[in-house]
């Protein structure tokens, strides 16, 4: 009987020998602690993303953010707007023998009553944009414009909540601007088709 | 040397032993031959082709050869329930099964460890497992403790009855200070493998039908039905086909601990259905899945419920002190009761563990053609060494095959 | 190779070539650098095998005894590499085959034994194929840690990360393998997984749907990591959750602990066109996998330990996903995390995933 007590006492103490062996040293109690804990020493990496930055860019400050926007002017086929828009806009219009100009556009943006060409054109410098103030606005940082309403989407852009990423995850950081995704005469995304279908999954879930 | 010299001998004349015979016993040796080419096909397809010539998917990623694992490896830790009484009690006539016992239980890990490998993606690259040459992930991993625990029973297992035939081969009286500390340990590993096994799925916080405190006691409970069950059966065969004599007692000895172990299993059975099923939560859909079907999803519903009304018969005939002590209703109890243990704990434990997956996703199971092969092969082959382990240890001990001293 | 090897390797009289130009990237780019760049972090000695875990030394020879058991086994590589009457380079191919499969676990590497293997992968690419490509082993850089943010609002399961991320992670096509599943759910549901569809095609966004994106989440507390019997599966410096596909045996014991079904397993011989494999590997990414071996998300190894940004992120036409280093108090996931309202699935099993969810 003395025997058979014993070696379970062996036995006991082999298993808390080896489940007290883990190898682990799990310091934190949850991912959040561990981000706290370590961020604090954080001196940056030695990752560039600058790389896969593809276009050319603008660095913009707003508010405690810095970070690189795609330049626009220069994606603008026919900028600068003065090279045609030599005249004022009142002589363009009434001059029946000139040709027409953007007639294609149909402004789907809010309705009628918030939102028309001039709401945000300049007729008088067509070279930038104008606030609903009248200031002028570069072409460049279009976004000013649009934060003047969507302010919830500009505080989550300029935290990077929202839009896209337009370089890699490491600084610099650079994030694609309103215009890039939204056209800003119809700024609503279009739906359209999911570019895949799986027919496996069909025939695994039969 | 001289040990050699007589392990050498023990070792011809079990081939002479096993080899010669009567008829009935070479087509059987036939037979399970033929079962274990046809697997061995069947596999030699699947390792070509991959997994993927299974009924196995993404979603459910364990099949038939777990579910035939995990209920094998109750089958082995059955032998414990004769070896307690016999070694401890001194129960002589317990001996004589014990043995068989012992024998099954080798022959059903060899089954288990077969089944794993069958079930591997890379089965070339198994050395990666071996502590020493590979990475052993101990003891982080359950799947390490459980190698730890088939090997190590399989090894007590071969050594205990291997020195007691080995002793009896030689006209010796086995000595029980060796075998009976042996007997101690295997006797605890029993219900360590069980339960090590259980672990593996109940470790799971992913699939909350297996993520239960009671199904290691009830992997335990239906393992001490199922295993003696099919010792019973296999004792009343070896009974009426060769001289080995058994004494009425012993088959009612072990069928008490069948009909003990029977009703432990339905009373947890009822358990784990109350728990479910009294308030329906989000974790029972695997339950529901089983037990009812989800939607137009219903393959495992004959299953269960031939299994679980085989298992309800069983242990109400084992109950019955009146079936339980005639041999004929004693024998169909036995198999129902064996039959609906290993599809509850095969097909009715593995299975629907996956059912609904972890985004509740129903994809249903249905083994193939050559997944079947390859277990039917498999138990094939355990029954090719059960028979050969049983064979040997028969005629040892009833005197047949004994060392003959060069003159 | 270090001086101190541990596995037995099969030499078969030829010399090892001299291979500046192996790794495939021509001089002009000096694309190499992905191998040189190890960091600097990992530099300690590391050991393989059973050293790896236990701190034994073993035998050389005790190690052979071991493995010629295993030699029955890898008897593929045996008569591959027995035919020594053929040419130098199908000698070449042998000695890389019988190295490649008795190599230890990638986790437990030196730097230079990840070197090696890289090149050797590299270099039976190429001569199996003529082509070349570019293996990484480039290590964890310190004071990383990768996040994810998913925004349910926006994502309009158009499934163009689905295919960025099959064209970018060579996966089998033949099983339309995909790593990543977007959900369709009804609003006003809540989240009903069982009732969302991951596999639709109609005009997106559907009417009173939304959707939401699952993936590996790179928990911090894995399970899968956990119960790998061979540690073929772990959690990197930088919290990447990866897998030495010629480690794992193939068990899938990892697929049954995973709660958000984020690993995948060839079932089959991937299969993928040779011009549609994308060259731009890493060691614990996208190489070609073999079958009998789990896969997964790796958050692009290949790309984020370089600065890019994982396919699905770039590919997302809607800017619905965002990905970053957590330990960045500037980058823009901690931004994400510290001023939206985040959460993360399966929250109550501990699993700390590294990818959290949020609305506008």
């Amino acid at each position: 009987m003395i025997n058979k007590f014993n070696s379970f006492i062996l036995l006991g103490c082999i298993l808390c020998i080896t489940l007290s062996c883990q190898r682990h040293e799990e310091k934190y109690h949850n991912i959040t602690d561990k981000i706290n804990a370590l961020s604090k020493a954080y001196e940056g990496t030695s990752i560039s993303s600058e790389a896969y930055i593809h276009v050319p860019t603008i660095e913009i400050t707003e508010g405690a953010e810095t970070f690189l926007i795609p330049e626009r002017k220069g994606q603008i086929t026919s900028y600068a707007c003065t090279e045609c828009h030599t005249q004022p806009l009142k002589e363009m219009q009434s001059s029946s023998s000139s040709k027409k100009a953007h007639w294609d556009i149909k402004i789907n943006h809010a309705n009628q009553n918030t939102m028309e060409c001039i709401t945000c054109h300049n007729s008088s410098d067509m070279d930038n944009l104008k606030s609903l103030t009248g200031k002028s606005i570069d072409f460049n940082r279009s976004y000013q414009l649009c934060s003047q309403c969507h302010s919830g989407q500009f505080k989550d852009w300029k935290g990077g909540a929202h839009g896209k990423s337009a370089g890699g995850w490491s600084s610099p950081r650079a994030a694609l601007t309103c215009v890039n995704c939204h056209n800003p005469h119809k700024p609503h995304i279009a739906p359209r088709w999911p570019v895949r279908y799986n027919t496996q999954k069909i025939k695994e879930r039969d | 040397m001289k040990r050699l010299i007589v392990f050498g001998n023990l070792v011809k004349d079990s081939l002479d032993t096993i080899t010669r015979g009567p008829i009935k016993y070479h087509v059987w040796m036939g037979v399970l031959t033929f079962i274990m080419l046809v697997g061995i096909y069947c596999y030699s397809i699947q390792f070509e082709e991959g997994l993927g010539a299974t009924g196995m998917t993404d979603r459910v990623s364990w099949g038939l050869y777990i579910s035939n694992f995990t209920f094998l490896v109750g089958v082995a830790a059955a032998a414990v329930v004769l070896v307690l009484p016999t070694y401890l009690f001194k129960d002589i006539d317990f001996k004589r099964a014990v043995l068989i016992g012992e024998g099954l239980a080798v022959a059903a890990l060899l089954m288990c460890l077969m089944f794993i490998v069958a079930d591997m993606g890379g089965p070339d690259v198994l050395w990666h497992v071996m502590p020493g040459i590979g990475v052993f992930n101990f003891p982080d991993s359950m799947l390490t403790w459980d190698i730890i625990a088939l090997n190590g029973y399989l090894i007590i297992n071969i050594s205990i009855p291997f020195y007691i035939l080995f002793r009896h081969y030689q006209d010796k009286i086995a000595n029980p200070k060796v075998y009976i500390p042996g007997a101690m340990i295997s006797m605890l590993w029993a219900v360590g493998i069980h339960l090590v096994t259980a672990f593996l799925y109940q470790g799971l916080q992913a699939r909350p039908f297996w993520n239960n405190a009671l199904l290691g006691p009830r992997f335990l409970a239906s393992a001490f039905a199922a295993g003696p069950a099919l010792i019973i059966l296999i004792l009343g065969i070896i009974r009426a086909y060769t001289p080995f004599s058994l004494e009425d007692t012993t088959f009612k000895k072990i069928s008490l601990v069948v009909t003990g172990a029977a009703i432990i299993n339905l009373i947890m059975l009822l358990s784990e259905l109350f728990k479910e099923f009294y308030l329906l939560t989000h974790h029972s859909e695997s339950a529901y899945y089983l037990f009812f079907g989800i939607g137009d999803k219903k393959a495992l519903l004959p299953w269960i419920w031939s299994a679980i009304s085989m298992n309800v018969l069983g242990t109400i005939l084992l109950t019955y002190r009146k079936t339980r002590n005639n041999f004929k209703t004693l024998f169909f109890a036995c198999s129902i009761l064996f039959i609906a243990i290993w599809i509850e704990k095969g097909f009715g434990l593995i299975i629907p563990g996956f059912i609904p997956g972890p985004y509740g996703k129903i994809a249903e199971y249905t083994p193939t053609g050559i997944e079947i092969g390859v277990t039917l092969g498999i138990w094939a082959m355990g029954a090719f060494i059960f028979t050969i382990l049983a064979r040997v240890t028969i005629n040892i001990e009833i005197g047949r095959l004994r060392y003959k001293k060069k003159e | 190779m270090s001086n101190t090897k541990k596995w037995f390797s099969l030499n078969l009289g030829n010399k090892k070539k001299e291979q500046s130009s192996s790794c495939g990237c021509g001089s002009t780019t000096g694309g190499c650098n992905s191998n040189n760049a190890s960091a600097a972090i990992g530099e300690e000695k590391h050991k393989d095998g059973f050293d790896q875990v236990f701190d034994v030394k073993m035998d050389r020879r005790t190690a052979f005894k071991q493995l010629t058991a295993s030699l029955m086994i890898g008897a593929g590589a045996v008569s591959t590499s027995c035919s020594v009457t053929s040419g130098d380079e199908s000698k070449e191919k042998a000695q890389i085959d019988w190295e490649e499969q008795f190599k230890g676990n990638y986790k437990l590497m030196t730097d230079d034994e990840k070197k090696a293997t890289v090149e050797r992968l590299s270099r039976s690419y190429q001569l199996r194929t003529g082509k070349t490509v570019d293996i990484s082993s480039r290590n964890a850089e310190e004071d990383v840690l990768f996040g994810y943010a998913f925004n349910i609002s926006k994502c309009q399961g158009s499934m163009d990360c689905v295919n960025a991320c099959v064209e970018e992670n060579n996966q089998d096509r033949n099983s339309q393998m995909q790593y990543i599943r977007i959900h369709e759910m009804m609003d006003g549901q809540g989240f009903k997984f069982n009732e969302a569809d991951d596999n639709y095609y109609h005009e997106v966004p559907a009417e009173g749907h939304f959707y939401m994106g699952t993936q590996c989440f790179h928990c911090d507390n894995p399970p899968c990591t956990k119960v790998c019997p061979v540690q073929a599966t772990w959690q990197e410096e930088d919290g990447l959750v990866v897998i030495d596909y010629d480690w794992c045996i193939g068990c899938r014991y990892c697929m049954a602990a995973c709660p958000y079904d984020g690993r995948r397993f060839n079932w089959t011989e991937p299969e993928i066109k040779e011009e549609k494999i994308n060259k731009n590997q890493h060691y614990l990414g996208n190489r070609p996998r073999k079958k009998g071996v789990m896969e997964k998300c790796t958050f692009c190894v290949q790309r984020s330990r370089e600065g890019q940004n994982p396919a699905c992120v770039d590919a997302c036409p809607t800017g619905a996903r965002t990905f970053g280093n957590l330990l960045d108090p500037d980058s823009t996931i901690r931004w994400v995390l510290e001023n939206k309202k985040v959460f993360r699935l399966k929250e109550e099993l501990g699993t700390e995933p590294k990818f959290w969810y949020y609305m506008d």
